[in-house]
């Protein structure tokens, strides 16, 4: 081996170090949720004694007690912090840690596999707060996710809208000359088809967008590159060989900020879920409250009832807040009209889109 | 010069190659930027002053072809994203050259204009790849072509079915050595005569010397360029690649006063 293509290697055990302390840094946040105060000694030891007994030659013993006693301790220190979790679905850089950065801008993101993850760690106070895709500008409803807000006691208290800016990523040691395949998630992949084509790269599906980052990042496949968000080109240390890549217009996702607690001081926008009976007329009925006392709507959805085919649920967004007298006014009507009405909350409306 | 079915000028009207709001071929097209994309501040800022004095589009080079290995190859992909940040800064389209038949798919992802170099002029595989990345191409005379071997080049991009050939004139080998190269201004009118296509010329490469440009570039709009491609360096002294060689921000603002008016009344002249 060259100098050249050692020093490569060592930096890329580096980028791997680093991003295995940042996941280990996540957990020790997480585990503050369990523990009753942040030092646990009995703990601490068994961590260092277990490790001690692995037997490397060329890390000494006191070295590694050293090396994890430093990890412990700055993981104690972000414990005492006290920084929101804030829980997305997806892997550090996805789309919906963009979104979680904006809303909490001093949180620690919290990488979920599923999103039914994201609400039954925040509805069982594993997380503080979820951040959740609804809706897509170019694709429609999040409809797993939709489903999941049907059934939850969760309150949505903020909303943002990022736009999905997708970028060619590859690490620094890869020519673009020698590019040949692309990994990404299908969809990213399809919005990206004229790009691909006009470069004759090989598009390969990956689980996720971040995903195909991270797993670029940590072992460098060759002649590969990865289409993700640009954030994830500064946490994986990934070169961005173009940016905006996609073929049409570019498109938003919103995503909603979920809390236990409602949104104390008002809101400008609100969101509930409904069903009504399946008799002529009634959704008419519904929304004529709205027309009337002159509500402006900013989403209407509708989707089948999982617990009953035949019937359906519709998604309301409006301007307003549950708290101003002619809305309280309207959902009250509104319980008289349906057979249920699920009140999400209200919340600071979107000021732009990122 | 039978070769030339689509370049010569028997059938066609004047072609006009659109580029954004810009027409080369209508109105006087003028190119300004640095030699070579050196940094971000090295480019948006002469961007910012070319585009307040008047130019339409910017040039920089990202791909250098460069007479020496060891000299300063260019920034690569991370000069291109220099090149459209100016853009979106200025919204001046970019004219840049590419070098390698590899490159061109990606260039183009970049560029409004895809340049050929002089060296690069008879590399016909990068002139058919050119020819068929969808962009318009600016074609530079080869330093030791004839005007005949010159329009076969445009034709061998022509014939890829890209009819957006800009053709640039940039100074050719004699024997005199006070000038980098002979301007051959001739070649304008002459380019006129044999084809339709739009001709611009490069009194930078063609004289290397400043104090030249402004007269060469007055004269080549008194002959009927379509346009000029000029080198406007920040700080000349400090260039990476033909420092001395480049107009000031502030000459180039002085030349542009003088530039337009003189095509208004050469318009205004009986033909």
């Amino acid at each position: 081996m060259k100098l050249e293509e050692i020093r490569q290697k060592i930096d890329k055990i580096d980028r791997e170090l680093l991003v295995l302390l940042q996941e280990r840094m996540g957990l020790a946040l997480r585990s503050r949720k369990f523990k009753r105060a942040v030092s646990d000694p009995t703990r601490e030891e068994e961590v260092l004694s277990r490790i001690e007994r692995l037997n490397l030659d060329l890390i000494e013993r006191s070295f590694t007690r050293r090396l994890i006693r430093t990890i412990i301790e700055e993981s104690k220190r972000l414990q005492e912090e006290n920084r929101p979790l804030v829980a997305f679905q997806g892997e550090h850089g996805a789309y919906g840690e963009v979104a979680s950065r904006r809303l909490i801008p001093n949180g620690a993101y919290i990488p979920c596999l599923e999103f039914i993850d994201v609400f039954r760690g925040v509805e069982e106070n594993h997380f503080d707060l979820g951040v959740v895709p609804v809706e897509n500008s170019l694709e429609g409803a999040v409809t797993q996710v939709n489903d999941l807000l049907t059934t939850t006691d969760l309150k949505v208290i903020g909303e943002a809208k990022v736009t999905v800016k997708h970028c060619l990523l590859s690490t620094e040691d890869t020519d673009h000359r020698e590019i040949r395949l692309v990994y990404s998630h299908p969809q990213a992949l399809a919005q990206c088809r004229g790009f691909l084509m006009r470069n004759k790269l090989e598009a390969r599906p990956f689980y996720d967008t971040a995903g195909a980052a991270k797993m670029l990042a940590r072992e460098n496949p060759r002649a590969a590159a990865a289409i993700a968000s640009e954030l994830c080109a500064e946490l994986y240390d990934l070169e961005i060989i173009k940016e905006g890549i996609e073929d049409g217009p570019a498109n938003n996702t919103r995503f909603l900020l979920l809390s236990r607690q409602p949104y104390a001081n008002g809101g400008e926008k609100t969101s509930v879920i409904f069903a009504t009976p399946h008799e002529a007329g009634r959704l008419f009925a519904v929304l004529r409250l709205f027309a009337e006392a002159n509500i402006n709507l900013t989403r209407i959805a509708s989707m089948p009832l999982r617990s009953d085919p035949e019937n359906y649920c519709f998604f309301l967004d409006f301007e307003g807040s549950e708290q101003d007298e002619k809305i309280a006014g309207v959902l009250q009507q509104m319980e008289k009209l349906t057979i249920s009405l699920k009140r999400l909350g209200s919340y600071p409306a979107a000021s732009g889109i990122y | 010069m039978k070769s030339l079915k689509l370049a010569a000028r028997a059938k066609a009207r004047k072609t006009v190659v659109q580029i954004g709001d810009v027409g080369i071929g209508s109105n006087l097209a003028v190119i300004a930027g640095p030699c070579s994309v050196e940094s971000e501040e090295q480019t948006i800022e002469p961007a910012r002053a070319v585009k307040s004095a008047g130019a339409d589009m910017l040039r920089g080079g990202a791909f250098k072809p460069r007479t020496s290995p060891y000299s300063f190859q260019g920034l690569g992909i991370g000069g291109l994203r220099i090149l459209d940040k100016a853009r979106q800064e200025t919204g001046l389209p970019i004219v840049t050259e590419v070098i390698d038949p590899r490159d061109v798919s990606w260039v183009a992802e970049f560029a409004d204009v895809l340049q050929i170099g002089t060296r690069n002029m008879q590399n016909f595989s990068l002139l058919k790849e050119v020819g068929r990345a969808g962009r318009p191409v600016l074609l530079k005379r080869g330093m030791y072509s004839t005007l005949e071997e010159w329009l076969n080049c445009a034709e061998y991009v022509l014939s890829e079915g890209n009819p957006n050939v800009i053709l640039c004139e940039r100074g050719i080998r004699t024997f005199e050595t006070y000038t980098r190269n002979t301007l051959d201004l001739s070649a304008v009118p002459a380019i006129r005569e044999l084809t339709h296509l739009p001709i611009i010329i490069d009194p930078t490469h063609s004289t290397g010397r400043p104090s030249l440009i402004e007269p060469m570039s007055l004269a080549a709009v008194a002959a009927g360029a379509d346009g000029i491609i000029v080198e406007v360096h920040w700080r000349p002294e400090e260039a990476l690649c033909d420092a001395d060689q480049a107009l000031t921000p502030a000459a180039f603002a002085g030349m542009m006063k003088r530039l337009r008016p003189l095509r208004t009344f050469m318009d205004q002249q009986p033909a």
